[in-house]
């Protein structure tokens, strides 16, 4: 696990640098199981930096925010670099806004966080109902430590922990100038055994179930805004010329909505579950998102995120492609 | 609505150089086809967005079909290799949220091609029959 | 931007087509439904829409009702649209605010239902009214073509093409790599079916490309990097350093004779059973006849030093020519058209370690025995083997093998292909070895023989008669038993289902074929697509064979796959006419259907860029509220119009004109409506 102090003292290492302009990472949220992402700009706020299961945030969703900022008139844009921490899922969101040129890589500067899994909010909810108070916590191979305002209850990974992080391939940053702590051991695999599983129903029960999903949407777009992929100046979705989906919110629009997200990030969602985790109405998300990502996984043998140099999913091909549907 | 008076309603996007042109001689050579699909000309099969598919869908449509040349014989060489992705993956996708498969089609039709058309279109009805009418995300009209 | 901003005005006509569509679809009620569609302000139906009256109606209410935009309902665009966009054109109005409603080939002669079809003609005409009302004028361009031609290879492709434009008038810059014109065509001996001696065809070619007025030769140097579109490209050449002055170089040889490496360095040329030294010819009938040291071998390259009296080859050339401190020459050249020509490698035969050519000396290429049989390869002709380092001794082979399809159509080598010459050149070597050694026993393995060309059949059937044995059968291997020079090939025979192990003192490799191993080096340049041979792909398989997908970018010879020297020149001459067609208009058009995109939509992450089959799509920097931002710029002479990019787009910012997404959303509104 990662030593907060070392943690500190490396972000204010990094702040202290003239080339460094502002550090992205977490600190203590004002109540809850998770942690509150913060942009900080001065050595001297580094103190308030945190690492521990609680920092569930993706802060490579704030890089090409902060980066493309707006300059006032008369002002010289600021071009120093970024510094971002990543635990290992985050840093596949790099890699990938790299794979799309959001930023040249020398505009970063990436704390990579070796991490052992985050907090599932609604997971912590059913075990500790509301909490008011703020919470820290510890994680190990087995066993996840919650501290709920000095009282500490130790629980199991799978019960509180993000589902995501039960199937973590990828627990160490893919991409780093630094590693804050020892790369951790690679403790599970993804089978995909839950898109096996719902693609096992008929088409009218597939529809049933998202036809209520999709109508408790009220399309607040926290899933896109959430999304480190999502970074477009100009959301089609939102666009009024030409005007792709109506903003009435009801099943038709809602449903073409939800599969214009998925689809756009068809090859290079990199499963941070963001979308998901901030969704007000609960819909979920990464259902679809998954089948995407192991169906490219399948047919093309292709997963993003993971490697630089590689050629965007639907920006490539290869001529022996799947076609078995194609008459 | 019963099944057999059921008559589906296809929009078709054909590329100009390869599938519209056997559209085209499919006529010349009048092969009578069903008159279901409609047709949209694009310049390349690689031109169309997927999303125009779920638009379609959303409009109405009871069933969709692109159509482009043959795998090494697109006119603009390549786009029919990034169609093909695109699509096997929409693909995908929409049976995934519930979208009976068989609404969602994708053929390589060659200029010299024209009875190939007929088949295709045939087949497009025929699944988009057996899955009924679209009705799952169809936009309503509102007259006001 | 005539008439942008104003309302539309659409004139809809219905062609009847004579009696092809008015007996089926509903024309009348047509017009009508049309007349009432949101913004037209006139529909008529004719006979023959495509007639002159036809045409005329258009023009006039053009003049007279204001039209701004056209619909034709009638055959398909593929067949009239250009007929169309020219009545628009001549009546002042901007070609491109043309739609067309193909209510022929998709309504009256394919659904016999009157009702039907008419119904669907009605949803058709109203989609293109939707669309015609989004149309956006366009312009039509048309670029200066620079009258010069870039010609890459001086094989036999490269010279024919040169020549005729030439000849032609035009100006040609021939850039060859190798210090010697002629290509694999120099190294043949005899050429099939008629046994014209190669050099005696080719030489004089090389020879004309040399001394053209026309013709500017750049041996010994290759191509750095190209840039721009059809009719105006800019390249930059290295002429690679010869270490000697091409002016003043008598081609005399004796610098060669007096190298101390002379003899001692393999010679390319000879496929490396001849020597040479590092100084060098490749060949006597090399153009030009100038000398070249070779960089990688000569000693006092290398090392800074030859001899104790310093380089031999300076102290005797008569006109002091030797210059060790000639550096690259860049050569920055403009040209309108390109001609590829960088012709072939023979398969790897490492590659089939199972024949044992690496190790065994009397098993040998095609292209190697073309050496050995050729009067100026290192044995004179005679065909002996095994001869010392000094060029003696050695022995005359008393039985003899050739091997079909050797790296062709051969999955397990990853050519499936046929190489076309194979079958040809081996009954020619099968001849010659007949010729010179009138007691050789000659056997030939073969799959099929595939005697296509003119003469060739006859060609083979001499072969035959003259007692070359035909044996069907695949060898699977190749291996060398004891001590003498009998080399065992194991195959059966599969005509009578017999194996056997046939003993020969030389065996040939029919080695097909491949893709030049640095085709890279011209696919990056010039963004060239390869077939899954590996050859580069032409613009179409049969209409278009010598075109590639960049406008002005031609293909000769077997760049584009195996083909034997007839059908190269014949391909070199059909590049070459290409080229010329566009150098003699001296104007070539550009598409006016291109994308566009909206700058502040971009989100720079070159998608586009990277679909775009034309390279037609770069990424640039764009200030954007203070940040220097990277967005998609089309080059519009590039771009064809396909639109792939718009699909790959997440944003909707790059767009094909006419094919928008806004264009084409409101058709699919109509279409998409059951009814
Ligand atoms: C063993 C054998 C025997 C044959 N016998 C016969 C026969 O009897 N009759 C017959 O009709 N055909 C025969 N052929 C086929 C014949 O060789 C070809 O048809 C012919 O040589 C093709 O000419 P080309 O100009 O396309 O290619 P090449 O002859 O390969 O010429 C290409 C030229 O381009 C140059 N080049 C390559 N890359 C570059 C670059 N990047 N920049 C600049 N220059 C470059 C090369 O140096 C070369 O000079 C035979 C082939 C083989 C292998």
């Amino acid at each position: 696990m990662v030593d907060e102090s070392k943690l500190r003292e490396k972000a204010a290492e990094v702040l202290a640098r003239e080339d460094v302009r502002r550090l992205i990472g977490w600190k203590r949220g004002t109540y809850g199981f998770e942690a509150a992402p913060c942009v900080i700009k001065d050595a001297s706020e580094a103190e308030a930096l945190i690492f521990d299961p609680t920092c569930v945030q993706n802060p490579a969703s704030f890089i090409t925010l902060e980066e493309k900022k707006p300059v006032p008139r008369g002002q010289e844009a600021d071009t120093r670099k970024i510094a971002v921490m990543v635990k290992g899922c985050d840093s596949r969101a790099i890699v990938q806004q790299l794979v799309e040129k959001a930023y040249d890589r020398d505009h970063v500067i990436v704390l990579g966080i070796p991490c052992l899994g985050v907090i599932d909010r609604r997971k912590a909810a059913a075990l500790f109902g509301d909490v008011a108070s703020q919470v820290s916590a510890k994680v190990d191979a087995e066993k996840v430590a919650v501290d709920v305002g000095g009282d500490v209850k130790t629980v199991d990974r799978k019960d509180i922990l993000m589902d995501k992080c039960l199937r973590c391939r990828y627990p160490n940053p893919l991409v780093y100038d630094e590693l804050l702590a020892d790369e951790v051991e690679k403790w599970a695999g993804d089978e995909f055994a839950d898109v096996g599983e719902f693609e096992g129903q008929s088409p009218e029960e597939k529809w049933a179930f998202w036809e209520e999903q999709f109508s408790k949407c009220i399309r607040c777009y926290s899933c896109r805004n959430v999304c480190p992929m999502c970074y477009c100046v100009e959301c089609v979705v939102t666009k009024l010329q030409p005007q792709w989906t109506r903003r009435a919110t009801d099943i038709s629009e809602n449903t073409v909505y939800h599969i214009q997200r998925a689809w756009h990030l068809a090859g290079r969602c990199i499963e941070c579950m963001e979308c998901q985790r901030v969704c007000p109405v609960d819909i979920p998300i990464m259902t679809l998102n998954r089948k995407l990502t192991r169906d490219v996984k399948e047919m093309f043998e292709y997963e993003p995120g993971v490697d630089v140099e590689a050629q965007p999913l639907l920006a490539s091909y290869n001529p022996q492609d799947p076609e078995d549907f194609i008459m | 609505m019963s099944a057999e008076e059921f008559e589906p309603n296809i929009v078709a996007f054909l590329c100009n150089w390869c599938s519209y042109a056997g559209a085209d001689l499919a006529g010349t050579s009048r092969t009578q086809y069903l008159p279901n699909v409609k047709i949209i000309r694009v310049m390349c099969s690689g031109r169309v967005n997927p999303l125009f598919l779920v638009n379609a869908l959303q409009q109405g449509a009871d069933g969709v079909l692109i159509s482009g040349c043959h795998p090494g014989d697109c006119h603009y060489m390549e786009g029919n290799y990034y169609a093909r992705r695109r699509y096997t993956l929409m693909h995908k996708l929409l049976e995934h949220v519930g979208v009976d498969p068989g609404r969602v089609n994708m053929s390589w039709v060659s200029a010299s091609e024209g009875a190939k058309f007929k088949d295709v279109v045939e087949d497009t009805v025929t699944k988009a029959k057996e899955a009924g009418p679209m009705e799952q995300f169809r936009r309503r009209r509102i007259n006001w | 931007m005539d008439n942008l901003n104003r309302r539309p005005r659409i004139g809809v006509y219905i062609c009847h087509c004579g009696i092809n569509i008015g007996s089926v679809v509903d024309v009348p009620g047509l017009v009508e439904y049309a007349s009432r569609l949101p913004g037209v302000v006139v529909a008529r139906e004719y006979t023959y829409m495509c007639s002159d009256p036809g045409q005329n109606l258009v023009k006039e209410d053009i003049k007279n009702e204001g039209l701004n935009r056209v619909i034709v309902a009638s055959c398909s665009p593929r067949m009239h649209e250009p007929t169309f966009r020219k009545t628009l054109k001549e009546a002042g109005l901007n070609p491109y605010y043309l739609e067309m409603a193909n209510i022929r080939e998709q309504c009256s002669w394919v659904h016999p239902d009157k009702e039907q079809a008419t119904h669907k003609a009605r949803k058709l005409v109203e989609a293109a009214v939707v669309k015609a009302m989004l149309l956006e004028a366009l312009e039509e361009k048309e670029v200066d073509v620079i009258p010069a031609c870039l010609v890459i290879g001086a094989g036999i492709a490269g010279i024919q093409a040169s020549l005729d434009i030439a000849d032609a008038g035009f100006k040609v810059y021939l850039v060859e790599k190798t210090p010697s014109v002629g290509g694999r065509m120099a190294q043949l001996d005899k050429t099939f079916p008629t046994l014209d001696c190669s050099a005696c065809i080719l030489t004089p070619k090389m020879v004309d490309v040399a001394n053209h007025p026309n013709i500017e030769l750049m041996s010994y140097s290759q191509l750095e990097s190209i840039e721009g579109y059809v009719g105006n490209f800019k390249a930059t050449v290295r002429k690679k350093a010869r270490f000697v002055n091409f002016n003043t170089c008598t081609g005399c040889g004796v610098c060669a004779e007096n190298c101390r490496l002379a003899g001692r360095i393999p010679n390319e040329f000879d496929e490396n059973i001849g020597m040479r030294g590092a100084i060098y010819l490749p060949f006597p009938q090399a153009v030009p006849a100038k000398y070249t040291i070779d960089p990688e071998r000569c000693l006092q390259l290398t090392k800074g030093k030859c001899g104790k009296e310093g380089p031999a080859c300076a102290a005797a050339c008569g006109p002091g020519s030797i210059d060790f401190e000639q550096e690259d020459e860049l050569v920055e050249i403009e040209i309108g058209t390109v001609i590829v020509a960088t012709g072939y490698d023979v398969f790897d035969c490492t590659r089939k370690p199972e024949y044992g050519w690496e190790d065994i000396d009397n098993v040998m290429t095609g292209l190697e025995f073309e050496r050995l049989v050729s009067a100026s390869g290192p044995t004179g002709g005679h065909v002996i083997l095994g001869r010392d380092k000094k060029g003696e001794g050695g022995y005359e082979p008393k039985k003899v093998a050739f091997i079909h399809c050797v790296g062709s159509r051969d999955k397990s080598v990853g050519n499936e292909y046929c190489s076309r010459v194979c079958c040809m050149y081996l009954a020619k070597q099968a001849h010659l070895v007949r010729d010179k050694l009138p007691d050789a026993d000659i056997a030939v393995f073969y799959m099929d023989v595939r005697a296509f060309g003119k003469g060739f059949e006859e060609f083979y059937d001499r072969v035959r008669r003259e007692g070359v044995r035909y044996i069907r059968g695949n060898p699977s291997e190749i291996y060398r038993t004891g001590e003498d020079h009998t080399v065992v090939i194991k195959v059966e025979d599969t005509l009578t289902g017999t194996p056997m192990e046939y003993e020969a003192d030389l065996v040939v490799l029919g080695v097909g074929l491949e893709p030049r191993r640095d085709v890279r080096e011209i696919i990056d340049l010039f963004k060239l697509s390869q077939s899954t041979d590996g050859f580069f792909m032409e613009a179409h398989p049969k209409l278009r064979p010598v075109d590639t997908a960049s406008d002005g970018v031609y293909l000769a010879g077997c760049c584009q796959g195996p083909k034997d020297i007839p059908d190269t020149v014949a391909q070199a001459k059909g590049a070459a006419s290409s080229a010329l067609i566009l150098m003699a208009y001296g104007k070539v058009k550009v598409e006016a259907l291109v994308s566009v995109v909206s700058p502040d939509e971009c989100r720079g992450c070159g998608f586009c860029m990277e679909v775009c089959p034309f390279g037609a799509i770069e990424l640039v920097d764009q200030n954007r509220m203070g940040n220097i931002v990277q967005v998609a710029q089309v080059n519009e002479a590039l771009c064809k119009g396909c639109g792939s990019c718009a699909a790959a787009c997440l944003s909707g910012a790059i767009q094909p004109r006419s094919f928008k997404d806004e264009q084409i959303l409101p058709q699919i509104a109509v279409l998409g409506v059951r009814i």
